[in-house]
């Protein structure tokens, strides 16, 4: 008796999800966008982080013609850090700074040599001005760690006596940096490993809103319901074809990653590829609670947008989680983007495994079951 | 001639009238209209900033001097710090390292006091690359904190002699402590006029046709060129309304008021609505249903977030997307806003910008009597 229910259950199931694989499959615009929008992604996201500077514009006024003045700029402008653009008057300089045509400038003064060469207790010391645009703050931030490199080890070369540039230095405690993992801190590997997150949370939960608001429209989610199917046997025959599509497209998206961004799993790919793919599953149901609960396509997709604002800014997919205020750090963790994303750079980055793991990979388990077991409720309740 | 034009300008009214009770009523615009900019306010102001903060770290002080102390509480006192961990070994700090619980290990060396006598104290930092943003800036506070610290304490003071050191003084213009909010609730605008703009044309003209009542508006006795100005007013009208909304918040909440021009910042606006409309308007001419124009436009605004340079500047991006970010409207606004908005400019320092979103806006129109010419036909 449970043998044979089991049966024709199985059987029902496997109708559904051929169903499912057809609609999805004639569909070339849902087509087109599982293709186009990971792949998409990968290549925006992957490039905005940088911790490099290189051709910012220096405006330069160089009011003394020294001997050392000319040999810094030539020393600036020997890096491909900086351009240098000469100007005729620290006016013209800051003209440049308010057009936004120069991102930072350098001014010698009048009587920067005289002073340099001044020795005397109670003179002013030989000045350099810098001034850079904190209106870019990333940029400036950059752009002085590099400029003060540049100008003080000039400085030390160029000393006769190389004794005033060696005091400056001395006196302090010079520190090594050295970073483990990604040695030139590039940051594509970073933002390749957080754009699985976004994508297979965005991309995931709106084609399954859309698919089943379309259902509703067309009539066929009404006759769908006619059918002896109950709504665990809808939900997976929703779930498991597209999470296989997905999964594919992961698959994909790694490929891409590794073949024109360099960036291959540090850790084990295998471990990537299954959590990701649970996560897949994860966010599905997410689409499914946001459609079965609204009532036209423009609601559905509305609700998935306005809850990609938080799963962009607060996931800690471009700006860190560590950062924010302790409160929103809190709810940040409650979103499983989050969890998601903390994993997958563990995995790509660190290449972490199971072990360090299991304990995030647990969290993001319990919020997928949660969710699936909401999604069906929301079925049950609308059957 | 003058009954022309004053039927002319009755009729744009009309139309103008009908689509401002439709907007009243649309759910997308509430959401782009009030919920948007609090939200947006809000985050940025309050939550996100790359500067690192909370920062875990871990100690390995093989010196145990009064010098390595010291340092260690000057990098405490920095504030980006949580409370350090002490490491017994090398390898028990790079664990801590791989693991990710902590950000950056400091090394220092058994002969450090004795270095320091000398003037050549070193200590070593290792940074967890896998973050690199913040492992850069931390690099950054800790290699300037320690460079700081006078080694020369208790001894005799370095002599001030020979060839006099070439001070640098250095100043941020318009942002003196480089505060991320500030660049980017300065480009507020450019993003909810972008979201407010792709929302409401690329969804009101697919449910019209959807509707049918496109079709409907196509019979009436108004001109093609006075239904389009017509559904355009109120739509501009809106944007004018978000742009003081995202002016007078900044400046309430953060005190971040324009510091330059707001008639070129007014004029400047203009040409980029209308381009960023006729995006929307193209997008809807594409797309076949509600669901596939809200789609396509939700990932046009997407990468013309990222790419454009409103979240992260666009300088440091290779040239390649660089390049492909010119293509958005909303690179030449955010080039705008951060001139007149951030560091006081006029009209004069934004004309290539306008050039820009005008050049965009007309070649936009372009395409858009390209694919509807048959339908309308």
């Amino acid at each position: 008796m449970r043998l044979s229910t089991l049966k024709t259950s199985a059987r029902r199931l496997r109708t559904l999800m051929l169903r499912e694989v057809r609609a999805t499959l004639r569909d070339p615009f849902t087509l087109f966008v599982m293709i186009t929008v990971p792949l998409g992604s990968l290549l925006a996201f992957g490039f905005i982080v940088s911790t490099e500077v290189h051709h910012i514009r220096l405006g330069v006024f160089d009011g003394s013609s020294s001997e050392l003045s000319r040999r810094l700029v030539a020393e600036l402008s020997a890096t491909d850090t900086f351009d240098p653009v000469i100007f005729r008057s620290r006016l013209e300089v800051e003209e440049a700074m308010i057009g936004g045509d120069v991102g930072a400038a350098v001014v010698f003064p009048a009587d920067f040599d005289r002073a340099r060469l001044r020795g005397g207790v109670g003179d002013e010391a030989a000045q350099i001005q810098v001034f850079y645009d904190g209106a870019e703050p990333v940029l400036a931030g950059n752009a002085e760690a590099s400029l003060r490199g540049i100008v003080e080890s000039a400085l030390a070369a160029t000393a006769p006596n190389a004794e005033g540039a060696a005091i400056v230095r001395s006196n302090g405690i010079h520190a090594t940096v050295r970073p483990v993992f990604n040695p030139t801190l590039d940051g594509r590997p970073y933002m390749v490993a957080g754009t699985f997150g976004f994508v297979l949370t965005f991309l995931t939960t709106l084609i399954t809103a859309i698919s089943i608001v379309n259902e509703r429209l067309t009539g066929t989610y009404d006759q769908l319901q006619l059918t002896p199917a109950t709504p665990l046997e809808i939900l997976l025959g929703k779930m498991v074809p597209l999470g296989a599509v997905f999964s594919f497209d992961l698959l994909l998206m790694m490929l891409v990653a590794g073949v024109f961004l360099g960036t291959w799993p540090e850790g084990s790919a295998l471990l990537f590829w299954l959590v990701a793919t649970f996560y897949v599953a994860t966010s599905l149901a997410l689409g499914l609670v946001f459609s079965a609960t609204s009532a036209t396509a423009a609601e559905a997709v509305q609700k998935t947008v306005l809850s990609s604002i938080p799963l962009i800014q607060l996931s800690g997919f471009i700006y860190p989680v560590r950062s924010m205020p302790t409160v929103v750090g809190w709810v940040s963790q409650l979103i499983p983007a989050t969890h998601f994303i903390e994993v997958s750079r563990a995995i790509y980055l660190r290449g972490e495994g199971i072990v360090d793991l299991w304990p995030e990979i647990l969290i993001i388990v319990a919020m997928g079951i949660g969710l699936i077991a909401m999604a069906l409720r929301t079925l049950e309740s609308r059957a | 001639m003058n009954e022309r034009a004053l039927s002319f300008i009755r009729n744009v009214l009309a139309v103008a009238y009908k689509e401002t009770m439709l907007l009243r009523r649309s759910p997308v615009v509430l959401g782009a209209v009030v919920a948007q900019p609090v939200i947006f306010i809000c985050l940025f102001g309050f939550v996100l900033s790359s500067k690192p903060a909370n920062v875990d770290w871990a100690v390995l002080d093989q010196s145990r001097s009064e010098l390595s102390r010291r340092l260690i509480a000057e990098i405490q006192a920095s504030g980006y710090f949580h409370p350090r961990r002490e490491v017994d070994s090398y390898e028990e700090g790079i664990t801590a390292l791989k693991r990710g619980e902590v950000l950056a290990l400091l090394v220092t060396p058994v002969e450090l006091a004795r270095d320091g006598a000398k003037g050549q104290a070193e200590v070593q930092i290792l940074l967890d690359g896998a973050d690199p943003i913040a492992a850069a800036r931390v690099g950054g506070y800790m290699r300037a904190i320690a460079a700081a610290v006078d080694t020369s304490a208790g001894t005799a003071t370095v002599s001030r002699t020979a060839g006099r050191p070439v001070e640098i003084r250095q100043r941020f213009w318009f942002n003196p402590t480089l505060a991320d909010s500030h660049f980017l609730l300065v480009s507020l605008a450019g993003m909810l006029l972008t979201n407010l703009c792709l929302s409401v044309a690329s969804f009101g003209l697919v449910s019209e046709r959807e509707d049918g009542t496109w079709e409907q508006t196509l019979a009436l006795p108004v001109s093609v060129v006075e239904l389009v100005l017509g559904k355009l007013v109120p739509d501009v009208m809106l944007c004018y309304g978000v742009l003081a909304l995202a002016i007078i918040g900044p400046g309430v909440a953060f005190g971040i008021w324009p510091a330059g021009s707001i008639p070129a910042l007014v004029v400047l606006t203009l040409p980029f609505v209308l381009a960023t409309l006729a995006v929307g308007v193209f997008i809807s001419t594409i797309a076949e249903s509600v669901a596939q124009s809200v789609f396509i436009s939700v990932f046009a605004i997407m990468p013309s977030f990222v790419l454009s340079g409103v979240m992260m500047p666009y300088e440091l991006m290779p040239m390649g997307p660089r390049w492909f970010g010119a293509l958005a409207p909303l690179r030449w606004y955010q080039i705008g806003l951060r001139r007149i908005v951030a560091r006081g400019g006029g009209f004069e320092d934004v004309l290539i910008p306008m050039l820009a979103v005008t050049v965009m806006f007309a070649g936009l129109l372009a395409m858009i009597r390209m694919r509807t010419k048959p339908r309308l036909g």
